[in-house]
This record gives structure tokens, sequence and C-alpha cells, in this order.
């Protein structure tokens, strides 16, 4: 029997339906009288930027000798001063896989190692959001959101990938472009009837197993390499069919409302990017996904700064105006990300508490500077994981990146005992 | 084109085919038996993988980790967990592999051996890390050779676009799409290459909207296929407007200074003293008052004099007036007018003028016109163009000044005009020239998209506009002073025009043909479902390339159709819907050659039309392909030979020669930064562009004419156009398009290292990097590229401030060990093109400003040299200049074959070229040897060899 016959396929779903919980009525429209019989606990939520080519390693670190909270905050962290107790800086940590010095996203949320698949030359494995969406996406309109503002690897120094996200293959995942597309994405509201709505969906499912159908013949020839490319396809077909199931379940939950209006197109740079951060706190508050990434652009963040130096040679900066550069596109970014956190901080929960409360920000890169992949630039803010905050954490050199993402996982209660090469969680990141 | 082809034969028979099938689609089963047999045949041939000697390291180096390291990493002591005594020195697996890397990481970063210890002498350590480095790649290499077996691949993005335009002749945008090529580094890994190419739902979902884009374009081409259209505008229609606005501005100049003496007067009247008295405190000028006039009793206000308060085009809250004041500080600018005004042939046409007023609020106000656009009407159905214009130059024009720049967009947003073409004008005002540049439009073409602007080329810089404006206002202030008005007028416009092409009957694209019998509009009465049924059939056959079409599948598109029509869906869009899921569906996304596991078979004639044209097209097979490949001919080589002829003399095969030589060369890098026309104003746009081209229609008459790949190395001629001549100063070359141009002996052009763009792309637009362009001469022209820069290694910043030269600098860099295993190769190279500077213009001399920690230049810390472009390749020949550095590099025909033909292999096959293909390249590179490396011999014997009839 083919697998993939549309029979069994709505049977793997059917058996996965469980997965796919009713929307929480606390969320959305429904959020004001929902409230009072409200006794559940605010849920989880993730949001991973990454910043491709490094930071400036002089001027972004603390420094070694002053562990702990009492710790100067240095000229490249400074416009997070009034955040400075919310948020903590972690170093010594890296993923011993990696050899990419161009490569400041590809691995950094998977920990994986490039040449683990023999006659291959590129493999990758799950990435971290990836974990915690399969949990906390559950429950919500959208299981997680990528957006996507860097475009590979010399303009912003990501590195092979769609987004930051790779799913349970190793396989890149896509993510929105554009503050237009994702606005779409999260808050467009269909007008049609609930009825012709399910008419549709029905029809769309038609159209799944009608290109399923297409190539019937040709998987059975297919040998075991190529089945596989097909079946990248066929995995495509059956997550837009777990959409679609999800979509059927929330037909009679309106898209959530947003106070954003709708963003202006070709929006590049830092404007992007504030908008950007906009969105991923409008999606958190509508509780429209609980896990969101964002791959930042750099080439058009600099262009937008006035900044007329290349990313890549920005990035192997000597003292000089392309070290002022890398200095003035540390200090915007944490302009920007100060924002994030105010705003996360400003909006409120249903039970009254922050959101800022009960999510995890991670702001990063698996490039240091230059070509350097150890000590990756890691700094943790939110009250999501249960971490100790406001401290300058030095951990022993060559710590596993993924033993940081165990621990914020398991802190937010992920059902997961190890990611990538993780040894561990960081004992004493816990709070 | 002259029939240059025919010379290719006799077929080596070296690389002689397989006995293949004859039979064609039509015969699949039987095709299948006899595949399985010659796939016996084929399997056992391959049995002996070629396995790799280069991952080996030298056992010499054993006595180099037994001082150094075993005394803390051996048999005894194993600090760290780490053992290597016990290490081998075959690189055979992935284990092996990543504990070599291990050690050069932490050799590479300095870690070890540890402070404390003796250091590694430094010329062992650095023989020592260029060998373990190099034997790290070659391991990779062969520890992830595919040992031949492809894998299966989509359409990458511009396979899927070409495909659409062959199947439709539609036009799209592809750029939603995600991007195809995953490698990080240097390393080359073609868009074609199978196991890189993703597949994930967001993608899926953007086919099918990209699918309705393409069929709402192809049906509106077809709709309109004899629907004529053209606009005509003479020059001279603007110049009402001009004399109007100009009367106006020389009015409003003089109004403005009645009202500015009124407001003056009335300050100075002695009812107005206190209020004068607390203005003096500021500082109060002219312009203070007027902008004040509202508190000045008896002042008259602005409305009097015939300003409107507030005018749109400036700044909000500026009163008009201000309008005029700038209109009077640009005041030398009046005779401007008045000469323009008086230039003859104004009631037949228009004049381009300086661009000095570029940006606001001068432009505004600026009368004249120093660019001209036409615009295709929104309603005009999408479909080929072309834009005409005549022209002529003044006999004020100098050389310089007679050329033109045509492209696409109309902003305030001078970054977003980029010229696509560069035009020299020859015509004179008694016998102007008319000019044709072929354009497309597209049904999702917006206003911007069908806007197309004329302009005098290097008048603006489309990255930095400032800077152009200052370059022009100094050239007008210079002609000022000369004639007393500005700027001469030296190009004038008679009319522009657009006007669309119709297609000829016999260009109906197939698919468009295997709908014949159905309606694409609402008007016509829906088709019968067997009617529909038939055309749905015939379209998917069209679109599966010989993937056989199940009757469930028709069902299943009739069943979809019907849906969308219940919906509410009117025919039309119904049909689109539907065709749309065909074009997203496996078979044609797909580039299938089923076989199953563990065995090899030579291709079916189909399998070989398609990875034939998909090789030297980059699309879908056209008819005589698929009638071959139908007879069974396909695969007979001297048929084949004709078709690769056939398909490298169609001007489709620039669907193989921009992507692959894109790609191969990198050339990517130039759009990664930007040239300072600063430093360089005579690199303008229309040079720069020119520049861009000269690779691919040096590499596209190379092809042509099946020149010698060598001419890449060194040649006696270039192939360039008048633009990119006067920057190379070349004399006496005419006309806009690109032709071959003989070189006097000591030219440094001729060959890819002495073109502009190529040279350009070693630098960063302001400076030149010696080790960017030492690299890439390695990795492409010598076929010896250095492994990948390494993680972690310490940057050299104490250098900074030093005032150094390059070769100073590098001497430093090669103190260490890391940066000399490589560096010691790379960079006598990038020094021998020194004389070359960041746009790729000879020089002599250069020279290095030293900054300071903060940024600042440091006084004093200037210095000049001259360029010595002397050196050494590594364990090589010396050479004293660049000219003796080419004819070394000239010599290495063979190293640059064999790069050639492994790209070819990678590309041409998708898949990476691994040790088991060395057989191939040494035919490939023979062959072609045997012919002085004419291009085409390559192709020819890769399209020949096994490889390229099995899966």
């Amino acid at each position: 029997m083919n697998a993939n016959s549309p029979l069994n396929r709505r049977h793997f779903l059917r058996s996965s339906a469980a997965l796919i919980a009713l929307p929480a009525l606390e969320s959305l429209g429904f959020r004001r009288f929902a409230a009072a019989a409200q006794t559940k606990a605010p849920p989880k939520r993730f949001i991973f930027l990454n910043f491709g080519w490094g930071v400036t390693q002089e001027t972004w670190f603390p420094e070694l000798n002053q562990p702990g909270v009492d710790y100067t905050l240095p000229l490249g962290l400074a416009p997070l001063e009034r955040h400075k107790a919310d948020f903590t800086v972690i170093q010594g940590l890296a993923n011993k896989f990696s050899m990419d010095g161009h490569s400041g996203s590809t691995f950094w949320l998977t920990g994986a190692n490039r040449y683990a698949e023999p006659g291959q030359n590129f493999h990758n494995s799950i990435s971290a959001d990836q974990v915690a969406a399969e949990q906390l996406g559950r429950e919500t309109r959208f299981t997680s959101i990528q957006l996507n503002g860097g475009q590979g690897i010399e303009a912003d120094g990501h590195g092979p990938g769609l987004s930051l996200a790779w799913d349970l293959r190793g396989k890149p995942i896509g993510g929105h472009n554009s503050p237009l597309e994702t606005f779409h994405r999260l808050f467009s509201n269909d007008k049609t009837s609930p009825e012709k709505q399910k008419a549709l969906l029905a029809q769309k499912r038609s159209l799944l197993d009608t290109v399923m159908e297409s190539s019937a013949d040709l998987h059975r020839g297919l040998c075991k390499t190529d089945k596989a490319k097909l079946d990248e396809y066929f995995q495509g077909v059956r997550e837009i069919e777990t959409r679609l199931s999800k979509e059927e379940q929330w037909i009679n939950v309106p898209m959530a409302k947003t106070p954003l209006v709708e963003p202006k197109p070709e929006l590049a740079g830092k404007e992007e990017i504030q908008l950007m951060y906009d969105l991923m706190v409008a999606a958190i508050q509508t509780d429209s996904t609980r896990v969101l990434s964002y791959r930042l652009p750099t080439a058009s963040f600099l262009k937008s700064l006035d900044i007329p130096v290349i990313a890549h040679e920005m990035s192997h900066y000597s003292p000089g105006p392309k070290m002022e550069a890398s200095q003035t596109r540390d200090a915007a970014h944490c302009n920007l990300l100060a924002g994030l956190l105010d705003r996360l901080k400003a909006t409120k929960e249903t039970d009254g508490s922050r959101l800022f409360d009960h999510s995890t920000v991670v702001f990063g890169s698996n490039l240091r500077v230059a070509h350097t992949l150890e000590n990756c630039p890691t700094l943790i803010a939110g009250g999501g994981a249960g971490i100790r905050l406001g401290h300058n954490l030095v951990l022993p050199k060559g710590t596993p990146l993924c033993n940081a993402w165990l621990t914020i996982l398991q802190g937010s209660g992920i059902q997961v005992e190890r990611h990538g090469d993780s040894t561990g969680v960081i004992k004493s990141l816990q709070a | 084109m002259e029939g240059q082809s025919k010379e290719s034969k006799p077929f080596n028979h070296q690389a002689a085919l397989l006995p293949v099938s004859k039979s064609g689609r039509r015969n699949f089963r039987f095709t299948t038996l006899t595949m399985l047999l010659a796939a016996c045949v084929l399997a056992t041939g391959e049995s002996e993988a070629a396995t790799d000697a280069k991952a080996n390291l030298d056992a010499r180096h054993r006595a180099l980790l037994q001082k150094n390291c075993e005394g803390c990493h051996g048999a005894e002591k194993q600090k760290g967990k780490f053992r290597l005594d016990d290490l081998s020195f075959s690189l055979s697996d992935n284990s092996t592999a990543d504990r070599w890397q291990k050690i050069l990481n932490v050799l590479n970063a300095g870690e070890m051996p540890p402070e404390e210890k003796k250091p590694i002498p430094a010329a062992q350590k650095t023989e020592f890390l260029d060998e373990l480095s190099n034997t790290l790649v070659a391991a990779r290499r062969s520890l992830s050779d595919q040992r031949g077996v492809i894998t299966m691949r989509r359409l990458n993005r511009r396979e899927y676009a070409n495909t659409l335009r062959t199947l439709l002749g539609a036009d799209i945008h592809v750029s939603e799409l995600p991007g195809d090529t995953m490698a990080p580094g240097p390393e080359v890994v073609f868009d074609t290459v199978g196991s890189n190419l993703f597949m994930s739902s967001n993608q899926i979902e953007q086919y099918l909207s990209l699918a309705k884009d393409a069929l709402e374009d192809a049906f509106e081409r077809h709709a309109s296929r004899s629907i004529e259209k053209k606009l005509h505008v003479e020059a001279e229609e603007s110049l009402a407007g001009i004399q109007k606005e100009i009367a106006s501005q020389f009015d409003g100049y003089k109004q403005f200074h009645r009202w500015s003496k009124a407001v003056a007067e009335a300050a100075a009247k002695p009812e107005n003293q206190p209020i004068a008295a607390e203005f003096a405190k500021k500082k109060a000028d002219d312009a203070f008052l007027r902008k004040n006039w509202e508190k000045i009793s008896g002042a008259p206000s602005p409305e009097e004099f015939g300003f409107e308060r507030k005018r749109e085009l400036l700044n909000s809250g500026a009163v008009a007036a201000e309008r005029a004041e700038v209109f009077d500080k640009n005041s030398r600018f009046h005779p401007y007018y008045n000469a323009y005004l008086a230039m003859p042939k104004l009631d037949t046409g228009s004049y381009f003028t300086a661009p000095v007023f570029l940006g606001a609020p001068n432009s505004i106000i600026f009368a004249l016109k120093s660019r001209y656009y036409i615009s295709i009407p929104q309603n005009w159905p999408a479909g080929d163009y072309v834009v005409r214009f005549r022209v002529a130059a003044t006999e004020n024009a100098t050389p310089e000044d007679r050329f033109l720049e045509v492209g696409i967009g109309r902003s305030f947003q001078t970054a977003e005009w980029m010229a696509t073409s560069t035009h020299h004008v020859d015509g004179t005002m008694e016998s102007p020239q008319v000019f044709e540049v072929p354009v497309s439009i597209r049904k999702t073409s917006d206003a911007n998209d069908r806007t197309f602007f004329i302009r005098q080329k290097g008048a603006y810089y489309r990255h930095e506009p400032s800077t152009a404006k200052q370059r022009n206002q100094e050239k007008f202030d210079a002609a000022l002073k000369r004639n007393g008005f500005g700027l001469e007028f030296p190009l004038w416009l008679d009319w522009m025009e657009v006007e669309r092409k119709v297609p000829s009957e016999r260009e109906i694209p197939p698919g468009i043909k295997a709908l014949n019998d159905i309606f694409f509009d609402e008007k016509s009465a829906p088709p019968t479902e067997e009617i529909l049924r038939d055309a749905l059939g015939r379209f998917a056959k069209e679109a599966f390339r010989g993937t056989p079409v199940r009757p469930a599948y028709i069902d299943r598109l009739v069943g979809m159709y019907r849906g969308y029509r219940a919906e509410g869906k009117l025919h039309g869009a119904a049909l689109k819907e539907t065709l749309a899921i065909v074009l997203s569906s496996p078979p044609f996304l797909y580039l299938a050659e089923p076989v199953s596991d563990g065995i090899r078979r030579p291709l079916t004639q189909q399998e070989l039309a398609t990875r034939l044209s998909y090789f030297l097209w980059g699309t879908a097979p056209d008819a005589s392909l698929q009638n071959l490949a139908e007879q069974g001919a396909l695969s007979k080589p001297e048929v084949l030979l004709v078709e690769t002829d056939r398909l490298l003399n169609d001007e489709r095969s620039l669907g193989f020669l921009r992507p692959f030589f894109q790609q191969w060369l990198v050339l990517d890098r130039l759009d990664f930064f930007k040239f300072s026309r600063k430093l360089f104003p005579d690199f303008d746009d229309g040079t720069e562009l020119a520049a861009r081209k000269e690779i691919f229609e040096t590499l596209s008459h190379l092809l042509r004419t099946n020149a010698s790949l060598s001419d890449l190395l060194k040649s006696d001629y270039v192939v360039v156009n008048n633009v990119l001549a006067e920057y190379y100063g070349i004399p006496g070359v005419k006309g806009d398009h690109f032709q071959k141009v003989p070189l006097p002996s000591d030219s440094p052009r001729g060959g890819l290292i002495g073109m502009a763009a190529i040279l350009a792309m070693g630098g960063n637009g302001e400076h030149t990097s010696p080790v960017e362009r030492g690299a890439w001469v390695l990795r492409k022209l010598l076929n010896d590229p250095p492994p990948p820069a390494p993680p972690n290694i310490p940057q050299l910043n104490r250098l900074a401030e030093k005032v150094l030269t390059p070769r100073e600098r590098v001497l430093a860099h090669q103190e260490e060990p890391q940066c000399a295993s490589c560096h010691r190769k790379i960079d006598p190279v990038g020094f021998g093109l020194e004389n070359f500077d960041a746009v790729g213009q000879w020089r002599t001399e250069d020279h290095y400003q030293a900054m300071s920690t903060t940024g600042k230049p440091i006084p004093k810390a200037f210095k000049t040299w001259s360029i010595n472009p002397a050196g050494a390749l590594h364990k090589g020949p010396a050479f004293r200049d660049f000219f003796e550095l080419r004819d070394i590099l000239a010599s290495r025909s063979n190293s640059f074959a064999r790069g050639f033909s492994s790209a070819l292999i990678q590309y041409a096959l998708g898949r990476p070229c691994g040790f088991s293909d060395e057989p191939l390249l040494d035919a490939m590179v023979e062959q072609a040897s045997g012919k002085t490396f004419a291009v085409r011999e390559f192709i020819y014997a890769l399209v020949s060899s096994k490889e390229f009839h099995s899966k």
C-alpha cells in the first residue's frame, strides 16, 4: 500500500490530530471575557535573534574577570543599561563541530556536524526553536513563525539556510522575508464565511491529493536517495495538510486583531528590524504563536545606518573605519533589542504579569568576529525559562552552545533530554 | 557563428557511448528492460571507484607529532582526553578526519603547544599546517564523494523561470522563491546540484502562486498576440511647460525682491523699533525678517506678491517665497536658462541639460530636463516591446559627452535607477540617429517597471548621488567661468517611442498549443468535459517532459476544475488554478530519472534530451530534441554532436553561459560592494555596466567561435564596446555592441585578469585586495585552491597603526606559521596584479594612510610608494612584472582546463565532481588539448561520456 495515498495520509493526520489541540480560548479576541475564568498560567514563549557577522569583540563582551552581577556594561551593550538586571551574557559557548567561518546561523541552534553524513557534503539537524515549537505550537494558530531578513553568506554572514529554523530531518525551513508578508500571515482577516472557508479547505486538500497522485508511479520507481528527495516534497505537502487541519480547527476563531497598521512594502535595515520586533510582540500578545525566530539582516542594516562598509569586511575589522562601523552596528542592534525588551515588559498578560516574565529572548550568533567560532556572543533575556538574569556568566571555554539551548528549553517545560551535542544543562545559568 | 562548429569532428571514440536502447518513451516497458541489462554492464565497470591518495598525510610528519605533542597526548598521558599516537595518517573516515580537524584548529588558534612548552619551529609548523589543511580538504571531498551517483533534483530558480518561458512564453519574477545555493565559503556548489536543492511547504505554495502569475502572463500574451501598440512622444512637447516655468520663475525672482524690500522697509519704520531691537539680538538678516514678517507691523504678506503660502512640493510649512529664495540663491544659473532658450531646434526637439540640481529642493525648481522618460501604459498587454529614440550630438559635444544611458524606473530615489544599456551618439543635428532598446513587459510589471529613462552617461551615480551632484556642479562652474552661462548642451532629443512587437504565429509556445481548443477568457462558453480532459492531458504531457501522466491524475485535475467552478470561479480562472496544479506537481518540478537501488543504467532518449537541454539551455528540450529522442536517434554520437552544436549556436545557450560562469568565477562578488565614485569618477554606472558585460561577451565570443579556453588566460584581443574601449584607452572602437578588437602586444588587457570587472572583484571598491586576487587566481586559473579560511585565527591588529606597504604587511603575516602556510602561495600572485587599481585601471603608484584606533588619519603616517609587482609563485618560477606573471599563468593551460572541466562536470551532472571522476577529467582535458583547448571540445567530450549518459 502506498504510504502516500490520501487515505494513509489522512490516517496519519487523524492519529496526529491529538497534537493539534483546540484553540485556547483565553487567547485572541476571547481574552477579555475569558479572563475571569482564567486560572492557567500564561504560556511560555521563545524569541531567537541571530545577527550573522558577529560583534566587535573588544567592546561587546563584559570583562572575563568581572563574572557575576557586578560587572561593567561594555560599550557594545551600553544601550541595554536599563535592562541590565534582566539579561545574562554567557561567555565560553561554542558549537564544537562548526568549521565554517562564514556561517553565523546555519548550525547556531542545531549544533550539528556538517560532515556527519558520509557521501554528502552537508548535513544539519533540528534547531532548538523547532524543538520548542513542537510542544508550544500545538495550541496556537501558527506552530512557529520564522522571519528572514538575511540573504545568506556574503551580505549577512548567516551561511546556508532559509531562516534560523531547521526541521526534524535537518532540512531548512523557509521564513517570511518582509514585515508586510509577516503582517499578512499573522493578521490578515479572511472575510469569507466559515462554510465557504471549509469548502475552500476541502478544495485545497483535493489539490494536495492531486499533486501526490501525479507522482505515485514516479515515487515507486526511484532509488533510495531520489525517494528521499521526493519525500521532501511529500513532507511539504504533509505540512500544508497539518496547517490546513489547524486552519480548520481555527475557522470559527477570527484572526487576531492587532493595533499595528499594515507595514509599507520594501522597508529595509533598521526600519525592517524595528517593525519585525513590533510584529513579534504583536504575535505573542495575540498568542498567534509562541515561538519566533529572526535571521537579522546585516548588509541592509548597515546601509540604513549610513555605514558604507561591506558587511563581510566589517567583520574583519581592524582599528579604523571598519571597527567603528562594527561598533556602530553593535550599538544600533542593542538599541533595537532594548526597545523590544521594553515592549515585552510593557505588554501585560491576562493575569497582569508582563509578557517579558514568560518569554525567553536569545540574541546571538555562531560567529564572534571574522572567522572565529568560539565564545559565541550569547545574550539571554526574559523570565520564561527560569534562568539567572543580570549576570556576566563566564563558563569554561568550549561549553556546548547546545547546553544553553537545553537549559532554556527544559526551563520552559519542554520535554527534552538532550539537544544537538549537549552534554547537560548549565546549572549556573539556572536561577 | 559561421559554421565553425563543423570543425568539431571527428568525434573522439575514447569516450564512446554505451549501447542505449533506441526506443523512445513510446516503448517505456521495453526500454526499462534493456536498461536493466545495460545497467549490469555499467555497474561492474563502476565498482572500482577511485580512492584518493591526497587524503593521506605523509608519514614524515609523525616525527613532528612525536616530538611536540605526544608527550601529553600519547600512549601514557592523554591530556584533554586527546590521544594522537594511534591516529591514522590515512583520513579515510569521518571520525579520523574530525580528530585531525581538531589538531588543525588548535594549531591554527595557537592554543597548542601550550605556552609553557617549547613552540614548534616556525618553518616546520608552516609545512605541517600547509599539508594538513590541504589533506583535510581532500579528505572531506573524498568522504563526501557521491561516487557518480546523481541525486534527483528539482528545477532551480532560474530553470523554473526558463521552463515556464519555454512552455508558456511567460515571463515572471521568481525572486520570491528561496535562493538555491547552500554552500558556504569559497568552494563552488552549482545551483544544479540536487543534494543541495531542497523543498519546503512554503515553496510548494510559492510554486502554486507563481504558476498562476505565469499563466496569467501567458494567457494575456496569447490573447493579445496580434495587438499592435505604439506611443510616440515628440520632445518639443515639453517646451511650452519649460517656457512657462522659466517665465514664472523669473517673475517670481523679481516679485521676491520686491517683497523682500517691502518687508525690510517696514521693519525699518519707527513703529517697529521695539521688535527690530529684539530681532537685532538674533542677528536678523533679510531672510529672518521675511520669516517673521507677520510680527512686523505694516509688512506685506507674501500673497500680495503672488506667492502662495504653502506649496506641496516644498517642505511642509515652508512659505512659497522660499522657493523664490532658493531661486535667488541660484541666480548664477539664470544665464543658463537664457542660453537654453536661445538654442536652435527647440521647436522640433529638446536638449539634455546639466543635472546640477539633483536633489531637493533645487531639483524641484529646475525648469530644464536632464533626463527624459517614456512609459508603457498600464493597460497595454504583456509582451515584447521596443523603446526607440532619435538623438543627435551638437557641435558642443566632447567625446565623453556623447554617451547616453537607458534604464528602467522613475523615482526620486536615484539609487533605484540602474542603467541597462549605454549608447554612443554619432548622429548629428543634420542627421540624427535612432536607437532601439528591446524590453519585456510582464503582466505584473508596475508603473515603475514600465517606465524607461534616457540620460547622459556619468550624470548620475546609482550608489552615490551626492558625489555625482558635486562632480556635476564642478563641471558646471568650470563651464560658467569659460562661457558665462554653464555647461554647453551636448545632446539633443528629437522624439521617443515605445512599440509592441507582434510575435509570429509559429512562436506559439507548446503549453499554449496543447490547450488549443480551449478558450482562456470568460466570454466564451466553457469547454465540454471531454475537451477539457484531453487538453489537460496534453498540457500535463508537455509539462512533464516524458514522465508518464497517470489517467487518475487527469481525473483529479478535472475534479479540481469542477471544484473551482463550484466555488463560483469563472472558466478562465478555474482553468488557471487547475493548470497551476500541473505546474506545481513533482513531475514538472523534478528532473526525474527513475532507477532502482544500487543499479546504474543508461538514460532513456527522453532523459538524455532533457539532460542535454537543461545543461546547454537551462530549460526544457524543444520539439526537435524531443523528436530525435522519440525516434531513438539522439544518443547516436554524430546526432548528439550536431544537436550539441545546434543548442550552443542558439541564443538560449545564454541559459548555460551566464549561470555557469557567474557561479564558477564567483562573479556575485561584484554585487557585494559599491565602487567609490569619489575615488574613481570615470568608473561610472555605464562603465561599470560595460565592465560586467565584458566578461559574458568575451565568454560568448569564445563559445560562438569555438576559440581556445586559453584565451581567458592571455589573448591578443579583447571583446569590448565603445564605452569600455575608451576606459581601456583603446582608440578607434565604434558602436555600442561588443566586438573583437585586436590589442597591441604591450597591452595589459586580454584574458580574464586583464578585465576591469575581474580585477575590481579583487578589491572592495576603494582598495585592492592582493589576497582576494591571489586566492581567486589560485582557485580559478591555476586550479590550486587554497584551503578555506580557517576559523579562530587571531587577527594581526598590532599592525593597524603602522605605516606599511602591503608587501611589508605580508612579510609580517608570514612570521606566523598559521598565516604563512597559505599566504605564501596567495600573496605573491596578488602583488603581481597590484599595477591594477580597485577599478582595474593601470597604475604605477599606491599610497597608504594609517588610521588611529579612533579611526582618524594619523598625521604624517602617510606613505606613497612605487608598485613593485615582482615575485615568484610558491615553489615556482619568478616574475618581474605583471606581464611575466601573465605569461606564467598562460603556460598553465592544462591546470586551467582541468578546473574548467571539473566545474563543467558538476554543473552538467548536478553532483560534485569527485575523485572518482578523475578518468573523465583526464579524458576531457586530453580531448580538448588535442584541439588547442577549443572551448566546445570540453562540452563534446562531456556530453559523449558514459557519465553524461548514465543515471
